[in-house]
């Protein structure tokens, strides 16, 4: 890229903290799937309308994409990969397996941040309340009711 | 007893992805491999005077720019065998904005994007034709050399205008739908090496065996020199049955022998792959006053935009299914569908049977308020039944559950009282709208067969092969549902191998809701297979003739002295031992009759799907806002191999429907991304009641048929009709959105 220089940045992703040389300019969303390889946050339409790039920063869900990789230093990021530990599921992707509440699933890592995201701040969420927070984040394939069937379960 | 079939068995697949590990084809990569990027036509008609990328070559990081003199083979393709007429990097000229005509490989995108700027083309402009009635008309400029007419479609029954000489009443209407975009939420992407003397590709697809056939035929390659591999795909919905990063990535595989890799902007995606056909139906209908139908007479024009794709196979299908799911003496339906220089339209979930269904259900409405009889009577008066015969002459023997659908939902909707009323808001008024349909599995008409292979392991377990595209609809846990139950093996014992056009035979598309009965079959058929071996063998080491033979729970009897018996691992280490690999074979095509061209006469279909939906819907009259309160859906599918995952692509239905009702519209050199074209979300969703009738299919397997499109289609009629119960204007131009709605209420009051 002319007129422009790479810069080290650093980035806390899943509790692990990692220098990157990059552009500036790259995305969050980029520079988790390119330079970090954790491709389990997807790129639905990269600007800021699908939530497939949803991810947590300081346990708040935002879109990766919307943001650059600079201005979340400091920040605590979770992705879909460091939610499971050791393969263990948490009970929010167990209970999404379980209600069929995945189809293709390129919605189900946006989706399952966006519910954890949820449960933290709102332990006993209704119906509704479900409703509304996944409302920015699209799933062509389910029809939305066993994901929020998934998220209910998931607050017992 | 292993009971895999009619169980709720959890996804095979679920696990990697609620583990966000499964790789989707933007997720393919492999260190050091070049970026490629499509150089596009910035209009919808014209021809190409030149291309010089001199300049673009120039710029750092680019490896190679190609443009159609590089393609070595056939610059020709398309999913129908006749109708190949779409250029992967275009020769002469440009047939809409998006066209490809050249191909950059980069190191990087930002380079590869550099060079596409840099490309300069030298077009003359042509007029372009927007609206597929014009595009008919005589003199006019072609858009391919063949003429402007890409195909046609007749079905003629009875005499038709005795028919509406019987009738009491005749309901008159024309019906429009508009472009629809598919919008999997992964966008095309895959990559691609050279191997072995190969050309691999890895990308995301419904159709693996025919994406080898036409890569390797640009390619002017045999098929065996290309390899495709399915990986994790995101939704397909009919978008991803064309080639194409494929392409684009054989070729550059072709030419330099390293890795690539490609990926479709969102923008790229909803400008440059298939979108769902537009169609104007005009509609005559005619019925005695108890409600009995006497006559249907349609004529269809359909937009296929600048290509073929499967405008053939959803003008045939629009036709097929014109009457819907109804007994019609007298029928005449003629189908045309028109080349344009809009997006191309291809196919999309139903085929051309959403459209059709929305009219004829439209029709059917009508004639129920005009006739005063309840819209579920007057389904139920005219549905098929066993030894009714349809509009193509084709006798339905068994499977026939339309009727029972319409009674799940009559029950439904006088268990809760839905009915007509004034909301709670101010302005607001709900309404109850019927939507039925009817689906023929499998392609039209024509031999669409699928293969499989079981082999069996001397550890006790087995695999599966088969080359039937998982997108999301769930076939790899349906077609080992099937396996493990025909054999007698639990499924987490059975290995999956798919999508793999070197390990697996073709077992056609993912579409046409064909996997679960037809690969399904081949699965049972290929079981068949491998126990006419093992009886082979097992005669051998019983010395028993193998017509005295019988497989039971694992092992093979004597059916005179049932004390004699082998067990079938047994005979799979002897098998393995002697180097010889146990497995079987399997085939299934659905038997078909080809249409006649003139009349339309035929089996199109060897089984149909059916289904009824009831919807209630509230009409905001300010606003012209329509919201979806409740829905049920009732669907015959035969056989449901896994009731959850059926339940599952009803809801799914439903929400594609609204959309397709209430938001979708591509509208072309407008829609390019997300924000401008609208699909439903959690809180456009009404409660769904999905219900299941199995009236079992016996060339099914375990009964089962199919559900995937259905799901959708009795949707947007339902809930038309639902809002015309409401506020009694009736929409006829999909979808209902704002304008449209308030426009009619406008209409209505000045009238
Ligand atoms: S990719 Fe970020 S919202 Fe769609
Ligand atoms: S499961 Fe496919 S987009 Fe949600």
């Amino acid at each position: 890229m002319k007129g422009m220089k790479k810069e080290l940045i650093t980035l806390r992703v899943n509790n692990e903290d990692y220098e990157i040389f990059t552009y500036p300019n790259k995305t969050l969303l980029e520079v988790l799937r390119e330079d970090l390889m954790l491709t389990g946050t997807k790129e639905g339409c990269s600007e800021g309308a699908c939530g497939t790039c949803t991810v947590l920063m300081d346990g708040k869900p935002i879109r990766s994409c919307l943001m650059l990789a600079v201005e979340a230093q400091g920040k605590d990021i979770t992705t879909i990969e460091g939610l499971s530990e050791d393969d263990e599921l948490h009970p929010i992707q167990k209970n999404f397996i379980e209600q069929g509440a995945i189809q293709c699933g390129f919605c189900t890592p946006g989706m399952i941040l966006t519910a954890k995201a949820l449960l933290d701040e709102n332990p006993r969420p209704t119906e509704d309340d479900i409703k509304v927070a996944i409302s920015g984040n699209v799933c062509r394939c389910t029809g939305y009711a066993k994901i929020v069937k998934a998220i209910k379960e998931s607050s017992k | 007893m292993v009971d895999f079939v009619g169980k709720d068995i959890l996804r095979v697949d679920a696990f990697d992805k609620a583990l966000g590990s499964i790789l989707y084809g933007p997720d393919q990569n492999i260190e050091g491999a070049l970026w490629l990027l499509a150089k596009r036509s910035p209009y919808p008609h014209a021809r190409i005077l030149s291309i010089d990328t001199s300049q673009a070559e120039t710029i750092d990081g680019v490896v190679r720019i190609f443009t159609a003199a590089d393609i070595p083979g056939e610059n020709s393709f398309g999913i129908i065998p006749v109708t190949k007429d779409q250029t992967l990097l275009a020769k002469d000229k440009v047939r809409y904005i998006g066209d490809a005509v050249a191909l950059v490989a980069a190191y990087d995108l930002k380079s590869a994007k550099e060079a596409v700027d840099k490309i300069k083309v030298n077009y003359e402009e042509l007029p372009a034709i927007y609206d597929p009635e014009e595009s008919l008309k005589k003199g006019r400029i072609l858009i391919h050399e063949k003429g402007n007419l890409l195909c046609s479609s007749r079905i003629i029954k009875g005499d038709i205008e005795k028919g509406f000489s019987n009738a009491d009443i005749i309901i008159e209407r024309e019906y429009r739908t508009s472009r629809l975009e598919h919008l999997s939420l992964e966008p095309e992407g895959g990559i691609g090496y050279f191997e072995d003397g190969r050309i691999v590709i890895i990308a995301s697809t419904q159709n693996p065996h025919y994406d080898r056939d036409d890569v390797a035929r640009l390619l002017g390659l045999s098929p065996d020199k290309v390899r495709v591999i399915q990986c994790g795909t995101g939704g397909g919905f009919g978008g991803k049955l064309d080639i194409s990063v494929q392409g684009f990535i054989g070729l550059a595989v072709y030419h330099l022998k390293r890795a690539v890799r490609m990926v479709y902007s969102r923008e790229e995606s909803f400008l440059t792959t298939a979108k769902r056909h537009p169609l104007i139906m005009r509609y005559k209908t005619g019925a005695k006053k108890d409600g009995k139908l006497t006559a249907v007479k349609v004529d269809i024009i359909g937009d296929t935009g600048a290509y073929a794709s499967y405008g053939l196979a959803v003008i045939m299908r629009a036709t097929v299914h014109a009457t819907g799911p109804y007994e019609v003496e007298n029928v005449y339906v003629d189908g045309k569908m028109a080349y344009t220089n809009l997006p191309w339209c291809g196919a999309m979930r139903g085929f051309g049977v959403p459209q059709i269904a929305f009219a004829h259900e439209s029709q059917m409405d009508i004639l129920a308020h005009e006739l005063n009889i309840d819209p579920i009577d007057i389904r139920l008066i005219n549905a098929f039944k066993k030894g009714s015969v349809t509009a193509t002459g084709q006798r339905l023997d068994h499977s026939v559950g339309i009727k029972e659908s319409l009674y799940k939902i009559k029950e439904i909707r006088d268990k809760y009282s839905w009915s007509k009323k004034k909301g709670e808001r101010l302005g607001t008024y709900i309404g109850v709208g019927v939507g039925s349909m009817w689906y023929g599995i499998g392609n039209t008409g024509v031999p669409n067969p699928s293969t499989a292979q079981v082999e069996l392991l001397p550890d006790g377990s087995a695999i599966l092969y088969t080359g039937a595209a998982e997108i999301g609809q769930g076939s790899d846990t349906i077609l080992l549902q099937i396996a493990s139950q025909r054999l007698g093996i639990a499924i987490d014992r059975i290995k999956l191998v798919r999508g793999d056009t070197l390990y697996t035979t073709n077992a056609g598309a993912t579409s046409a809701s064909r996997q679960t009965y037809i690969s399904g079959n081949a699965v049972m058929d290929s079981i068949d297979h491998l126990e006419d071996i093992l009886k082979a063998e097992a005669s051998e080491q019983m010395d028993l003739p193998s017509s005295e033979l019988i497989v039971k729970d694992g092992k093979i009897f004597s059916i005179k002295d049932s004390s004699k018996s082998i067990d079938i691992f047994e005979l799979v280490k002897i098998c393995n031992k002697n180097k010889v690999r146990v497995i079987g074979e399997g085939r299934f095509d659905p038997p078909t009759i080809k249409l006649d061209p003139e009349t339309g006469q035929g089996v199109p279909y060897a089984t149909y799907a059916f289904a009824s939906q009831v919807s209630r819907v509230e009409v905001d009259t300010f606003t012209g806002f329509i919201k979806v309160l409740n829905s049920a859906s009732a669907h015959d599918v035969g056989k449901a191999i896994n009731p959850k995952m059926v339940k599952g692509q009803i809801t799914s239905g439903v929400a594609m429907g609204i959309g397709m009702a209430l938001m979708e519209e591509f509208v072309p050199n407008k829609t390019k991304s997300l924000k401008d074209y609208y699909i439903p979300t959690s809180m456009d969703m009404p409660e769904i009641i999905p219900i299941i009738v199995e009236d079992k299919e016996p060339t099914g397997p375990f009964g089962a048929k199919g559900v995937g499109e259905p799901a959708l289609i009795p949707t947007a009629p339902a809930i038309i009709n639902g809002i015309y119960d409401a506020v009694g204007v009736r929409i006829t131009h999909l979808p209902a959105n704002l304008e449209r709605v308030i426009g009619e209420l406008l209409k209505k009051e000045g009238a």
